[in-house]
């Protein structure tokens, strides 16, 4: 190395370092950008999210159809749907609904073909606990049934009657 | 002065070590600060998501292709919904392959920020990391608004992508590419023209183009060696035919070719690239269905197929299968990681201890993607 060499070194390092600096200096009159999660932030992040937001899954039991479509395109099984005929009612019913969201892996694949839009994402993503079993989501009520929608078919045999 | 009696050291650099991007471990030969030899330590991460393939069925296995290379899971999805489509004949709309283009450029621009940033990190540059990822999260943020998810997208679909642009999100992608383009200008004044970094990274684990090409490297440390080759080019599938873009290479302009530094440049490059062919798309998508129907359980015909495509970290090709039934009787996964390794055992010879570093965060392995 020359001397001449060795002092050009010294100097690129010196306005290379000046130039970063300057930029890192720049910072101190922007606007940081840091949100402060959980607890101070501007509004909640909840409210933050797009509407597409992938969060936890949620079934509206009165539009369910118990098509079990859901239950079959889940890729790890997560869902699980029991239905029994009762013979009070004459019909099938849902006695079980479950939903694992431990498990979930919150792809999407079930809201996809859900026929009247029943199970559908969140926008409630915080879900850390203790106790795996709490993420463990029953939509039909213990010892309870629920008769699936079947608005549309009824309405078809009125029309058909009259 | 005495001769002292010196030994070889074997070390572990990993499984866990902030600087291995992942789980991988590295067995280490060294005498000091310099390595004689350092050998990848390939299948700490296996997952099995090759195996998954044949119980899950062809829909349902689209989301474990984001757990391939969760830096470009876009790609990932595409690349086997390509294979799927055909295999089965299944022909989809012009919208719904700018649409694919689309997300694969922004997680492009998304996995090299990272890329770059990391790089920084790992030589010792701490602020241009984070200002990288900050420019990554406003990325993220516009995915999350496409698809609904910031890193396992499952964005693709067998016939198409599963939704259209939401309103108003072209105007915002537009706005942060302007954005990007100012935020990259601040990035390079930072670190790409630094010349304490040009030092670090010129002439650090150069990678001749014989050795490339031998070793089987892809995307850009085989284009940071001075080969251009890119599968968008070269075996243009989608619509890039359609579209106008540079295949950036490396020029050997701070030191030897296919040192850390042109594999660093190609990067950034291939970025203000990735931002042109963004623009195009969104002056070119035409109107249309996002997917074509396909029928409920797929059942391709038997045989197999091999699609290539050109992920971040390289050709991602993926050989599929099919015996009929509606499940993939095999699904292979060639990444780009994976042969990348094969070069750090010849590249880290007389190398020291922290240019190793700077050679694995520069060839842009992502650990699950080297083993799947």
């Amino acid at each position: 190395m020359t001397v001449t060499e060795y002092f050009t070194n010294i100097k690129d390092t010196a306005t290379s370092i000046f130039e970063g600096m300057t930029i890192t200096l720049s910072h101190l009159v922007r606007k940081p950008v840091t949100i402060q999660y959980p607890d101070r932030t501007p509004r909640p992040v909840k409210e933050t999210l797009p509407d597409r937001f992938r969060g936890f899954l949620k079934v509206d039991m009165e539009i369910c159809t118990a098509c079990l479509a859901c239950m079959n395109d889940c890729p790890i099984d997560c869902i699980k749907i029991v239905t029994k005929k009762d013979e009070a009612l004459k019909e099938r019913v849902l006695t079980q609904f479950d939903i694992d969201e431990a498990k979930c892996m919150y792809c999407g694949l079930c809201t996809e073909p859900c026929p009247t839009g029943a199970i559908h994402f969140t926008k409630e993503f915080e879900g850390a606990t203790e106790d795996l079993s709490s993420l463990l989501f029953s939509f039909v009520p213990e010892n309870q049934v629920i008769i699936p929608y079947k608005a549309l078919k009824k309405e078809k045999e009125e029309t058909v009657n009259a | 002065m005495p001769e002292f009696r010196t030994e070889e050291m074997l070390l572990n650099m990993g499984p866990q070590h902030p600087s291995t991007h992942g789980v991988i471990r590295f067995v280490v030969k060294t005498d000091g600060e310099v390595m004689s030899c350092a050998v990848p330590d390939v299948g700490y991460l296996h997952r099995s998501i090759e195996k998954i393939s044949e119980q899950a069925t062809y829909n349902g296995f689209m989301p474990w292709t984001d757990r391939v290379d969760y830096l470009a899971a876009m790609n990932c999805n595409v690349a086997y919904a390509m294979a799927v489509e055909k295999l089965a004949g299944i022909e989809i709309e012009k919208r719904g392959e700018y649409l694919r283009v689309i997300s694969m450029e922004l997680n492009r621009i998304v996995s090299h920020l990272l890329s770059v940033g990391s790089v920084g990190m790992d030589v010792g540059a701490y602020t241009p990391f984070i200002h990288a990822l900050r420019d990554r999260e406003k990325a993220n943020d516009l995915i999350e608004e496409l698809c609904g998810q910031r890193l396992t997208y499952n964005y693709a679909r067998i016939g198409g992508v599963s939704f259209d642009m939401p309103v108003g999100w072209q105007a915002k992608v537009l706005a942060y590419l302007e954005d990007l383009e100012l935020l990259m200008d601040e990035f390079n004044r930072l670190i790409t023209g630094n010349k304490i970094f040009i030092k670090r990274l010129a002439n650090v684990g150069v990678i001749t183009p014989e050795d490339a090409i031998a070793y089987n490297l892809v995307g850009p440390n085989l284009r940071g060696s001075g080969i251009k080759y890119d599968l968008r080019k070269d075996e243009p599938y989608s619509v890039y035919p359609e579209l106008d873009f540079e295949v950036p290479v490396g020029r050997g302009e701070m030191g030897t070719l296919g040192d850390c530094y042109d594999r660093f440049v190609v990067r950034i490059r291939e970025m203000d690239q990735s931002i042109s062919i963004l623009r195009q798309c969104f002056a070119k998508i035409p109107a249309g269905e996002h997917l074509v129907k396909v029928p409920k359980k797929i059942r391709p015909p038997v045989g197999d197929v091999y699609i290539r495509t050109e992920s971040t970290r390289g050709d991602m090709g993926v050989y599929l299968v099919s015996d009929g039934s509606d499940k993939p009787y095999r699904v292979k996964f060639r990444t780009g990681s994976f042969t990348a390794m094969s070069i750090v055992e010849k590249a880290s010879r007389g190398l020291m201890v922290a240019d190793l570093i700077a050679f694995i965060a520069n060839l842009d392995i992502v650990a699950p993607e080297i083993d799947r």
